[in-house]
């Protein structure tokens, strides 16, 4: 009995917790059954029936693929420039001073911004009569709003990309100057007392240890990032649309047969989203648990 | 301190200090400016029509304000509602299975928000919840929850469960040992979590849109309106608004830090 129940204490503790995680997963879940089932005709707009036409011709679309490579490649983008400039400001301003401290707060204050005023503000500021234009004019460089670079609605996403690299900064500067003041001084403390000099210590410890601690934020920001409605709507051009807008453009097509189009685009979104779950997690686990 | 204001750091420091007061200066003179055409810099008229709008407690950013706030106030309770235990119950779970419930509990957080709302409409709208705000709110709290639960994994992990063994040997009911154990150890951590909640929600708008089908009108909802019909000084408004709470809980969560020697800051 006394050996007994601290095993069953352990296996009511995982059933428990895994209960728990299933609860609040379920309607993740739920909304991909429901999807799956309206993609191959078993509920949903139209008539029913399982068939697998609807799947294999969305997924057949040149429109869909463009539409999936534009939001990968803006998200990864926006990702890229948001780290590179995370660790930027976590190596220049690492030290107490009050200096160092100001730019900390500075580069975390938006954290908390909405996406939606964040996107609001681009349009004012990158638009071809915003603010950024208005400069350009006065300077003289520019002779009308014409002239100014699209940077709103434009294919190539370039203020989709600044938008949202702003917006994933803060979180991933946070993380890295956490990373760099707690764990990261002791392991530089290390190599330099081994003789290592600046650039050997930034090469093999500094960076190594930045990268595996910044790479689980960094997948799931890019999966904020690959989803955002609110950037999207008001910045993404409407050729190719972002993931997001064009599932929401089938889901209320006037053509009811083309509705249920959008659930073969849920469940790429969810798909993906569950891809990059998993990938955050394994690369949580392998640096957590396999240290060493 | 040698060094301290090298021309690199003086340019990060004002890289940085411009990235974060810009937009909210800028947003500030959009919201009371008047006939501000192209190619002018400042507006050629300063008004606060908007503003006194909104604080005169008419127009659509107030009403949208209060049903925000509402919808906000309640997602945050319901998230820590339901996330208290859940996050005890994940934090319990070690090795394999706790990286497992925290990829389960992530999925909602990660999810894109259109794919979750359109997958959740159906059984949205035949339990009669589409175009309400219960319905908008419950779909509020499926984002919510997984973040605060995910939240409460991480206090529970350094939670030491022995003062409450203590207080239950010393006799206290299950009850009481919540009533006066946990729950005031828990004081911070469960404001941490309402204002978590409340922030997603507050700021949420996909999920608005197709739960609420547009009957339900949120402030994001207004401002989004309102940019695209191209009224941007109420844009701006709205905007502001959208900021406060926001703010508010990141000045209160440094004057927490301040309070105790963790301040990761």
């Amino acid at each position: 009995m006394a050996l007994a129940d601290p095993a069953r204490r352990e296996l009511k503790a995982v059933r428990w917790g895994l209960l728990a995680a299933a609860l609040v997963a379920s309607p993740v879940v739920a909304g991909v059954v429901y999807s799956a089932a309206a993609a191959t005709g078993l509920a949903g707009f139209g008539p029913h029936g399982f068939s697998t036409d609807r799947l294999t011709r969305v997924l057949g679309e040149p429109a869909v693929w463009e539409s999936l490579v534009w939001t990968i490649r803006t998200a990864s983008l926006a990702t890229l420039l948001a780290s590179a400039l995370a660790v930027l400001v976590a190596m220049t301003f690492r030290r107490s001073g009050r200096v160092d401290k100001l730019a900390r707060t500075l580069a975390v204050l938006p954290l908390p911004v909405p996406h939606l005023v964040a996107a609001t503000t681009a349009v004012l500021l990158l638009a071809q009569s915003g603010l950024l234009s208005r400069l350009g004019f006065a300077a003289g460089w520019l002779a009308g709003p014409a002239d100014m670079p699209p940077l709103v609605y434009d294919r190539a996403g370039l203020g989709m990309v600044l938008t949202l690299a702003w917006k994933e900064l803060p979180f991933l500067a946070l993380v890295a100057t956490t990373l760099l003041a707690t764990r990261g001084a002791a392991l530089e403390e290390t190599a330099r007392g081994l003789g290592a000099g600046p650039w050997d210590t930034f090469r093999l410890v500094t960076w190594p240890f930045l990268w595996r601690g910044l790479l689980p934020p960094v997948v799931a920001v890019l999966a904020f990032a690959a989803g955002s409605y609110e950037a999207a709507a008001m910045l993404a051009p409407s050729d190719p649309l972002a993931l997001p807008l064009l599932t929401l453009e089938r889901y209320t097509d006037p053509d009811l047969a083309r509705r249920g189009d959008a659930f073969v685009l849920v469940l790429v979104g969810l798909m993906l989203t569950g891809a990059a779950v998993g990938l955050h997690e394994w690369v949580r686990y392998r640096t957590t648990e396999l240290r060493g | 301190m040698s060094g301290v204001l090298s021309a690199g750091r003086i340019a990060g420091l004002l890289g940085l200090g411009l990235s974060a007061l810009l937009p909210m200066v800028l947003l500030a003179i959009w919201s009371v400016g008047d006939r501000w055409f192209y190619p002018a810099l400042w507006p050629s008229r300063l008004t606060a029509e908007s503003w006194r709008t909104l604080l005169s407690g008419e127009g659509r950013l107030w009403a949208a304000g209060a049903t925000s706030m509402l919808l906000a106030a309640g997602t945050g309770a319901i998230a820590c509602i339901v996330a208290l235990p859940v996050g005890r119950a994940l934090a319990r779970l070690d090795g394999w299975r706790g990286h497992l419930g925290a990829a389960m509990t992530f999925l909602p957080v990660a999810a894109p928000p259109v794919a979750l709302a359109t997958g959740l409409q159906f059984s949205f709208l035949s339990l009669g919840l589409g175009g309400r705000p219960i319905g908008v709110l419950l779909a509020h709290a499926v984002p919510a929850v997984a973040y605060v639960s995910l939240y409460f994994t991480g206090v529970f992990t350094g939670f030491d469960t022995r003062v409450e063994e203590e207080a239950r040997s010393l006799g206290a009911s299950a009850g009481q040992t919540f009533r006066f154990i946990t729950l005031p150890l828990l004081r911070r951590p469960l404001a941490e979590g309402f204002a978590l909640g409340f922030l997603i929600s507050w700021a949420q708008m996909p999920l608005t849109l197709l739960i609420g089908g547009g009957a339900v009108r949120t402030l994001p909802i207004e401002v989004f309106a309102f940019v695209e019909a191209g009224q941007d000084r109420i844009a701006a408004t709205g905007a502001l608004v959208l900021l406060v709470p926001a703010l508010v809980a990141l000045a209160a969560a440094r004057l927490a830090a301040r309070g105790t020697e963790v301040a990761a800051l």
